[in-house]
């Protein structure tokens, strides 16, 4: 299939070229990053499938095919969608509130039957795609600098505060990371960028004091202080280091892992599992796996400029930032840079609503590249009309 | 559109800002990944050792192990004290979710627990996570049978076996070779550069530190060097390989021989049944003492698992004071047992034997009356230590002098404290006049500024009363350089630690004319013929015969008149004394024999060291040949009807040689 085939509105519209036009490339480096979670959910369950490896393997498989699906949908339809995923998503969060099961302290998932869900994790996407479709009906002037920016800025700081109230503090930065970086991308003007990062290294201390939890407090002090509680609450951070650290060049080998295979590290199969890679396949196998990340984050932003429609470029950037923010989060956490929030490592931790909402991600990521040719119409917005 | 070219514009600003602004965001990630990726490098390669030790310390841990403690054995390798299996059970505090369900399923099986629940508890908050505590120790064999039985069914509940320090004598040597017991504060401030190994062997819960006696003294050598078994453990702390190379192999305590007899020794307490007192026994030519006891004794081996605070209190508490070696910590007068040594002084300082003093009953000196218990009429130096006289004494105290009396006690190791290896050695008082001017310089109100020495002192001396204080431990040696008349025998407990021999020295010369000795041993052969102990000393051992001398030390003052105590309470009665030698013509055991408030010597403590030294007689091979005329151990391989019998004995079968003829 020849790439100006997809110029022609009847042909790019057919199956085939469409699944032709999927990035095969990044699928590829997606089931390798994954597979060497797999291998290390494997190794950390004590060299069995069981609990976790096969599960996460099935969970991957599910959400490959979807995430193929999703590549195939037309933009139009992530267009039409994307205030009711928001809206229905914030709905969710407000049902957290009232009627969510509290697990470990914090009241953040909801049941529905067998089911059992955190609405926070949809928002992550629904944000990215609710802001896309604001800033793709409104002027390069208007995301600039102007009033109506009070809009997207109640849209990322409404959920957050939800989130930050269940309380997740990990999930609110990054929705509002997210939805920063979406209005960032969107061309906010800089003066507003410059006073905001003022605003948050005044606000952060009166944060700190008044609106964190006690738990959440002691997170950051003993990041600060890692050492000042060693068996305490520094467990966590020093003995993540201790097990990277001990890695070494190659590793102790798969299954080998002491900090690991001992339960030394907490958190060994989800949050920390970096961990587990670098004391298990060394510095070698660190690099491998940052060097994925870093390709499948550059290879899907090229993806989103290829796109002719500003909500095309906006969502698949947005989703790719959510990503990039999460491995960089992790990352920063497990290495002791970063207070411990509970961020996972997309796709190599365990968890089947982490990655169900990244392969979504990157299913919209794939559809905007299928779909780059498509031009979306600008509908008048409200405010439009008005002018 | 109704104004394309705008919207146009408009459309290639969004796509220009976007573009720009996408490179600067990837440039970010790029920049994020390379710092991470850094500090990766950092962490693994930089530090990497470092967090490998760090690695290794949370992955391997040495656990203790404690080594076998050093048997103590008696001189014919009898074990006095030694480790007995004991059976425990365990609660592995990290394995348990409920602690008060678990000892409530483990007081099923074991009612006892119930009772120390609040012991258990606090001992369980006390230890580490990872370490076992132990909630019962020293169970019965039914009782662990059960436990095994059921500990399967109770996780966390482990029952094993462990080392005891056992007293196979129980309270024969409970001072001399002291006990065990937990390990206190006062330990490890005493032990405060102690290398790691004996720091965590020194907090391990099983380990117990020597606290009195031979256990105390040597408990270096005889708690030996912990081990360590090398194992991995997780995170809980709980053992999941281990790693025999790894391992270090305990050293055991060192095992000690005392000079000690063991039968002699349980014999000594036996005589004294609930007497208070004390029995020192040497071999005059060795220095060894044989015989060390204080009675009552005490069970030992009720410390090594911790005394109830009750059982404590009784000990502690009884006014014939068990916890006290009153063969070394306690002093008395000697009484006249003191007269043996005050008769050599004056012998060796020109006094003749012959001079007489009458005897009836008072000797008034100054403007004091001292008694005498009877009217012995006119004796000389050889009839007044057979009779013990008091009236004699007073005076012939008097004309040697205190300096002169105290210079030849002192040189027979009255006052002196002796190199045995062990301590609570009380000196006690041998007074002269540069003792009393040094010790009454009024600098405490029981020594008041009296710096004279006062004539009326002197007849005190004399009969082993007023200042003179000794302990039996010195009473004993100084017997023991009398009758060996040539050396200045000092006492042996220890004959070898580790199977190297324990300090043997060589004995310095005794500076005393061996006429003057004999003179004194043979009034104390006549002591116990037809003296103050006729009758009471006894030996019956054909012609093997005892000397001695009797004392009956004023433990109150008494007023003038009957100077018996018998009838008086306990505790004012008199000290009884008995020193002996034996055999008589050819010395080869000493003895001295306190009975607190016993009474008179000769009736309360020569029947006691008559009782002992005969053990010790009849244990010994050469006097078995002198008493029976034939040494036994000829008599294993030999027909009956090649020995030759006891003249009086002729016809019947030779008699085992512990149930030997008692008559001549």
């Amino acid at each position: 299939m020849v790439d100006s085939a997809l110029s022609r509105p009847g042909q790019r519209d057919r199956y085939e070229s469409k699944i032709a036009q999927i990035d095969w490339l990044f699928v590829g480096l997606l089931c390798c990053l994954t597979g060497i979670g797999i291998l290390l959910l494997y190794s950390v369950g004590g060299m069995k499938w069981d609990p976790w490896a096969y599960k996460q393997l099935i969970f991957f498989c599910v959400c490959l095919v979807m995430m193929c699906a999703l590549a195939l949908v037309d933009l139009r339809i992530w267009l039409m969608g994307a205030y009711w995923f928001y809206g229905g998503s914030l709905l969710l969060l407000i049902a957290v509130e009232a009627v969510g099961d509290v697990r470990m302290g914090a009241q953040r998932w909801l049941s529905l039957g067998p089911l059992s869900f955190q609405p926070s994790e949809f928002m992550k996407l629904a944000i990215v795609l609710a802001l896309a479709r604001f800033y793709h009906e409104c002027s390069a002037k208007d995301a600039n600098l102007s009033w109506k920016l009070l809009i997207p800025a109640a849209m990322i700081g409404v959920p957050a505060t939800l989130v930050m109230h269940q309380p997740d503090l990990g999930t609110a930065v990054l929705i509002s990371l997210t939805g920063a970086s979406v209005m960032i991308l969107a061309g906010l003007n800089w003066k507003i960028i410059a006073a905001a990062a003022v605003g948050a290294v005044i606000t952060v201390p009166l944060a700190f004091q008044y609106v964190l939890h006690d738990y959440q407090k002691k997170r950051i002090l003993t990041f600060l202080n890692p050492e000042g509680d060693p068996s305490g609450d520094g467990y966590h951070i020093l003995q993540s280091k201790i097990a990277m650290g001990s890695g070494g060049l190659l590793g102790k080998g798969l299954g080998l892992g002491s900090q690991s295979q001992l339960n030394f590290l907490p958190e060994k199969h989800t949050d920390f599992i970096m961990a587990a890679v670098c004391e298990e396949l060394g510095f070698a196998g660190g690099f491998v796996i940052f060097l994925l990340y870093a390709l499948i984050i550059l290879m899907a932003l090229r993806m989103a400029s290829l796109s002719h429609s500003h909500f095309g470029r906006l969502a698949a950037a947005g989703a790719t930032a959510t990503f990039a923010l999460y491995v960089l989060i992790n990352g920063a956490m497990v290495m002791g840079l970063f207070p411990v929030v509970g961020v996972p490592m997309p796709l190599v931790s365990y968890g089947g609503s982490a990655m169900l909402m990244v392969m979504t991600g990157f299913g919209l990521v794939l559809g905007v590249k299928v779909h780059r040719y498509q031009e979306l119409p600008r509908q008048a917005s409200i405010f439009q009309r008005f002018e | 559109m109704a104004e394309p070219s705008l919207v146009f514009t408009d459309v290639n600003e969004r796509q220009g800002m976007f573009t720009r602004r996408i490179f600067l965001m990837g440039g970010l990630v790029a920049f994020g990944m390379f710092a991470l990726t850094g500090r990766l490098a950092h962490l693994q390669i930089v530090q990497g050792g470092k967090y490998k030790k760090l690695s290794a310390a949370n992955q391997y841990n040495f656990r203790l192990i404690t080594p076998p403690r050093g048997n103590i054995y008696d001189r014919n390798g009898k074990l006095i004290a030694g480790n007995r299996p004991s059976f425990r059970v365990m609660i592995e505090t990290n394995e348990v979710k409920n602690i008060d369900d678990t000892l409530d399923q483990v007081s099923y099986v074991l009612p006892q627990t119930l009772a120390s629940r609040r012991r258990i508890l606090r001992d369980i908050n006390q230890n580490q996570r990872s370490v076992p505590t132990i909630i019962a120790g020293d169970l019965s064999w039914e009782d662990f049978s059960k436990v095994s039985l059921y500990a399967n069914d109770i996780p966390g509940v482990v029952a094993d076996m462990d080392e005891m320090r056992a007293y196979y004598y129980g309270g024969a040597f409970s001072h001399v070779v002291g006990y065990v017991s937990k390990v206190n504060q006062k330990d490890l401030d005493n032990e405060k550069n102690a290398s790691e190994t004996d720091f965590n062997l020194l907090h391990h819960p099983s380990f117990r530190i020597g606290k009195t006696g031979i256990e105390r003294a040597f408990d270096k050598d005889l708690r030996g060097v912990a081990g360590g078994k090398k194992v991995e453990v997780d995170a809980r702390g709980k053992v999941v390989a281990q790693d025999d190379e790894g391992s270090i192999e305990p050293v055991p305590g060192k095992d000690i021989v005392l000079t000690l007899d063991a039968d002699i020794q349980q014999r000594a307490i036996e005589v004294f049944g609930q007497d208070s007192g004390s029995c020192v026994m040497m071999d005059i030519h060795t220095g060894e003492v044989l015989c060390m006891t204080s009675s009552p004794g005490f069970d030992p081996n009720l410390f090594v698992s911790g005394i109830s605070s009750d059982a404590y209190k009784l000990l502690h508490d009884y006014d014939r004071v068990p916890l006290l070696d009153k063969a070394l910590s306690g002093t008395y007068p000697p009484g006249s047992t003191f007269k043996t040594l005050v008769a050599l002084a004056a012998l060796e300082n020109g006094y003749d034997p012959k001079t007489t003093h009458t005897c009836n009953g008072v000797f008034p000196f100054g403007n004091h009356v001292f008694h005498c218990d009877s009217h012995h009429g006119t004796l000389d130096l050889h009839g007044a230590i057979v009779t013990s006289c008091d009236v004699y004494f007073y005076q012939c105290a008097l004309s040697v002098g205190p300096d002169k009396i105290a210079a030849l006690a002192r040189k027979f190791g009255l006052g002196q404290i002796f190199d045995i290896g062990i301590e609570g050695q009380k000196a006690g008082v041998v007074p002269d006049t540069a003792w009393k001017r040094a010790y009454f310089d009024g600098s405490k109100p029981w020594r008041p500024k009296d710096p004279k020495w006062q004539p009326g002192e002197t007849p005190s001396m004399g009969i082993g009363q007023g200042f003179t204080n000794v302990n039996a431990l010195q009473n004993c040696v100084a017997v023991s350089r009398l009758a060996n008349g040539r050396k200045a025998v000092l006492p042996r407990l220890v004959k070898s630690v580790g199977g190297k021999p324990y300090k043997e020295t060589e004995f310095e010369d005794l500076a005393a004319d061996p006429n003057h000795i004999a003179f004194v041993r043979a009034a104390m052969a006549d002591v116990v013929t037809s003296g103050t102990a006729a009758g009471f000393a006894k030996l019956d051992l054909g012609p093997i015969m005892m000397a001695g001398k009797t004392g009956t030390a004023q433990s109150h003052t008494i007023k003038s008149g009957s100077r018996a105590t018998l009838h008086l309470e306990w505790e004012k009665r008199d000290h009884a004394w008995f020193v002996a030698f034996a055999p008589a013509d050819a010395p080869k055991y000493a003895m001295s024999v306190i009975v607190q408030h016993g009474g008179w010597g000769s009736s309360s403590a020569a029947p006691k060291a008559r009782e002992i030294m005969r053990m010790a007689l009849l244990k010994d091979p050469e006097i078995q040949k002198r008493i029976i005329g034939v040494n036994p151990a000829d008599l294993v391989d030999k027909p009956l009807s090649d020995v030759p019998l006891p003249e009086d004995d002729a016809g019947a079968a030779p008699p085992p040689p512990d149930t030997l003829p008692t008559s001549t």
